[in-house]
């Protein structure tokens, strides 16, 4: 039956003027009801970045509808603020002026940096209230805690993975993923593609701008986790061996020199490079665009397998009204719960916070028929968090200089990873003297 | 009696001067003179975006900003990109201009299109170009395959990233700096030209003597514009490669956000900010001394 019938059909029934009457009574009695909830409604904004590929935005503002559409009582408006770094420049112009999201999503390190500004509400409690320390994977749990004390809960962690041009390595006849430093090297040789000296494809491309992140990696594969809480030990040897590490696979000419986040991950599903170093937050987009078969590995290891535990926590502000503060809480355990989470993975990529999340049927069906995505989940066994010192960003910039300039060939890695160490301790210093 | 109404009218009329001036002091004052005091003041503490807290340092800001290695890459990439962007452009734009000034057909057209640039958003534009300049598939690279130049990565290369950049601003500043000097140009009176021309002077020669003379008061005003520009030259950086690779494209006012906004270091971004506000000024004082005295002013 058309509309155009029913309307029909109830005009012809009922008089014209009752028909008015009764229209404006609806509309009216719905604008009432509107501004009703609009009263009641508890206003929160929950300020997030897009960090790695893919139409991520999309997905954040369609989950927000959702949990809108199942609260009445509480009104949240997503702001999409740029990457992490826009994001926590948002925030922090913001906590300036005292106005504050109720809710955002910076990138784990900077957990030291809110504390710095005393801008987190502290969660512990009420997380202690439900199921959270039991259900929660607790290597992600721990990228919120300082202290003892739980701030924000994890929303989309993930790790470096190598992604890998299945169909480009069975063409050159490799069997299987490298799963050391020395197979990675011997495989990314294999899959170069060099035609009369000009280059047709990259074996590896670490990606870049957050290749400081994937040295961290690099460094726990060699057994050093290159920071405490008070300092970082970029010159340590361990450190140096891997940075060598870098640029004997630049020398060998299977890697380039640089490349940038979005870049790589374009490159990679152009075939503009066989392996790829990047986060598993980028697996859907990476799977589903490329027009090749894409496989997921663990990071090769040196001594040991290791990565660094990245992606995002959600954080809620200390200072706002008790009725926005529940209002954030319900939110963020929303956003954390078993089903969302479950469908956030298998949008994106990320991992599931929840260990329920990972053994509802649709996980279990998806991992089924996408084994890749469970290997960063196995591989944060091995994981740590990242970079948690204060100024975190000033010394992520140190580092990247170091690890840009020394593939660049200007400088030699000791003396780049000593020049890069002194400034971030010095700036870490710094920041410590403030909090006295 | 006629003194005091004199003086009354007078007072009348500075009062009613200021009044008006007042909306657009009281802007300056509050967006700009009170920010450069604040940084002025900021420079001499710690100070971290979003925390209230002020530590007095005297001058250990200004000592970490001789030993800021970073500070000096900075100082030197925008220097070299001054150095080479400006004339480069402004000699663009002036045989541009000239060579508009002519009347041939569907003039324009010409104009309008080599004006374009400076109409399209400079986010947007600096889009375009890193697509332009992409490795493999990029237009360039396609078309320096052909006369035998080996594909280069232009904005991941240390060596290149920075000229690849100044290209592009010289391609989205030429059209602006044409425009002014057009301008200029249609002010020169003809006769002048046409007493030349019957005097059996070359056009280069017209060029040197007649029209740069003429036109010196526009271009000393190009110039010093384009070199503002270039001390503010941070979105194309911002777009195309984030001050990198290995800090090549980083000039002055992104090392400042970085510190500013990145870092939350408001203190040593004021510093440098100063640093930046006291050299640019000092340039354009050395400018207005050596090259404003040679400034030809019509019928002066």
């Amino acid at each position: 039956m058309s509309n155009k019938s029913t309307f029909g059909q109830i005009a012809s029934g009922v008089s014209r003027r009752a028909f008015m009457v009764g229209g404006t009574a609806a509309v009216a009695s719905a604008a009432v009801l509107r501004g009703a909830r609009a009263q009641a409604a508890t206003k929160v904004q929950f300020m997030y970045p897009v960090g790695v590929s893919g139409d991520i935005n999309k997905i954040v503002s369609g989950m927000v509808a959702k949990f809108n559409a199942a609260h009445p009582t509480i009104e949240v408006e997503a702001i999409y603020a740029g990457n992490y770094d826009n994001t926590e420049q948002k925030v922090i112009t913001s906590l300036g002026v005292g106005d504050p999201p109720s809710t955002w999503l910076p990138i784990n390190s900077a957990l030291q940096t809110f504390l710095g500004l005393d801008s987190l509400a502290d969660v512990t409690q009420k997380a202690k209230a439900g199921d959270i320390y039991q259900d929660f994977l607790p290597q992600f749990l721990d990228t919120c805690v300082s202290d003892g004390k739980l701030y924000g809960l994890p929303f989309q962690p993930s790790t470096p993975v190598l992604y890998l041009n299945r169909t480009a390595m069975k063409e050159a006849g490799i069997a299987k993923a490298p799963q050391t430093w020395t197979e990675l090297l011997e495989v990314a040789k294999t899959l170069t593609i060099r035609e009369n000296g000009e280059l047709k494809r990259w074996g590896l491309t670490i990606g870049g701008g957050w290749h400081d992140w994937i040295f961290e990696c690099y460094c726990r594969q060699n057994e050093l986790v290159p920071w405490t809480k008070d300092k970082v030990l970029f010159d340590n040897p361990a450190a140096l061996d891997a940075l060598e590490f870098w640029v004997k696979m630049e020398k060998a000419g299977v890697m380039p020199k640089a490349s940038t986040w979005e870049g790589s991950a374009n490159d990679f599903m152009a075939g503009r490079t066989a392996m790829l170093y990047h986060s598993t937050g980028s697996l859907t987009n990476l799977r589903k665009s490329s027009k090749f078969e894409v496989d997921v590995a663990f990071m090769p290891k040196n001594k040991v397998f290791g990565a660094a535990q990245g992606g995002g926590p959600i954080m809620i502000a200390k200072k706002q009204t008790d009725a926005q503060l529940e209002a954030a809480w319900t939110l963020t355990q929303w956003m954390t719960s078993t089903e969302v989470q479950s469908q956030w993975c298998r949008d994106t990529g990320y991992l599931a916070v929840r260990k329920s999340a990972w053994e509802t049927p649709e996980m279990l069906a998806y991992l089924k028929e996408v084994p890749q995505a469970k290997v960063a989940l196995e591989q944060s066994a091995y994981a740590g968090a990242f970079l948690q010192v204060p100024g975190y960003h000033k010394v992520r910039e140190y580092l990247k200089s170091a690890l840009d300039r020394t593939l660049a060939g200007e400088i030699k890695p000791d003396a780049a990873l000593k020049e890069a160490n002194d400034a971030s301790n010095r700036e870490i210093q710094r920041l410590l003297r403030r909090r006295g | 009696m006629v003194i005091s109404t004199a003086l009354s009218a007078r007072i009348r009329e500075a009062g009613l001067a200021y009044l008006l001036l007042l909306p657009s002091l009281a802007f300056l004052a509050a967006f700009t003179y009170w920010p450069i005091l604040r940084s002025i003041w900021f420079s001499f503490h710690d100070v971290v975006l979003g925390d209230s807290k002020i530590i007095w340092l005297g001058l250990e800001n200004y000592q970490r900003l001789l030993e800021d290695r970073l500070f000096w890459k900075a100082f030197g990439n925008t220097a070299f990109y001054t150095v080479i962007t400006i004339p480069l452009a402004i000699t663009c734009a002036l045989l541009l201009a000239v060579a508009l000034d002519s009347k041939l057909r569907g003039m324009a057209i010409y104009r309008s299109a080599f004006f374009y640039p400076v109409m399209i958003p400079s986010v947007a534009a600096g889009m375009v170009w890193v697509f332009l300049y992409s490795a493999s598939y990029g237009p360039i690279n396609k078309g320096l395959s052909l006369i035998g130049i080996p594909d280069t990565a232009w904005l991941y290369d240390s060596k290149w990233a920075l000229p690849a950049i100044m290209v592009m601003s010289v391609w989205k500043y030429s059209g602006y700096f044409m425009l002014i000097l057009l301008a200029a140009l249609k002010l020169v009176p003809s006769d002048l030209y046409e007493a030349a021309r019957l005097d059996g002077i070359s056009a280069w020669n017209r060029l040197i003597h007649i029209t740069l003379p003429l036109i010196s008061p526009t271009l000393y005003f190009v110039i010093i514009i384009g070199l503002l520009h270039s001390y503010q030259i941070f979105d194309y950086v911002y777009v195309m490669t984030h001050g990198g690779p290995a800090d090549a494209t980083n000039v002055l006012t992104f090392y400042i956000y970085q510190n500013g906004f990145q870092y939350q270091d408001v203190g040593y971004a004021s510093t440098l900010a100063n640093v930046l506000l006291l050299f640019v000024g000092g340039l354009i004082a050395v400018i207005a001394t050596v090259f404003g005295r040679r400034v030809h002013y019509l019928g002066r």
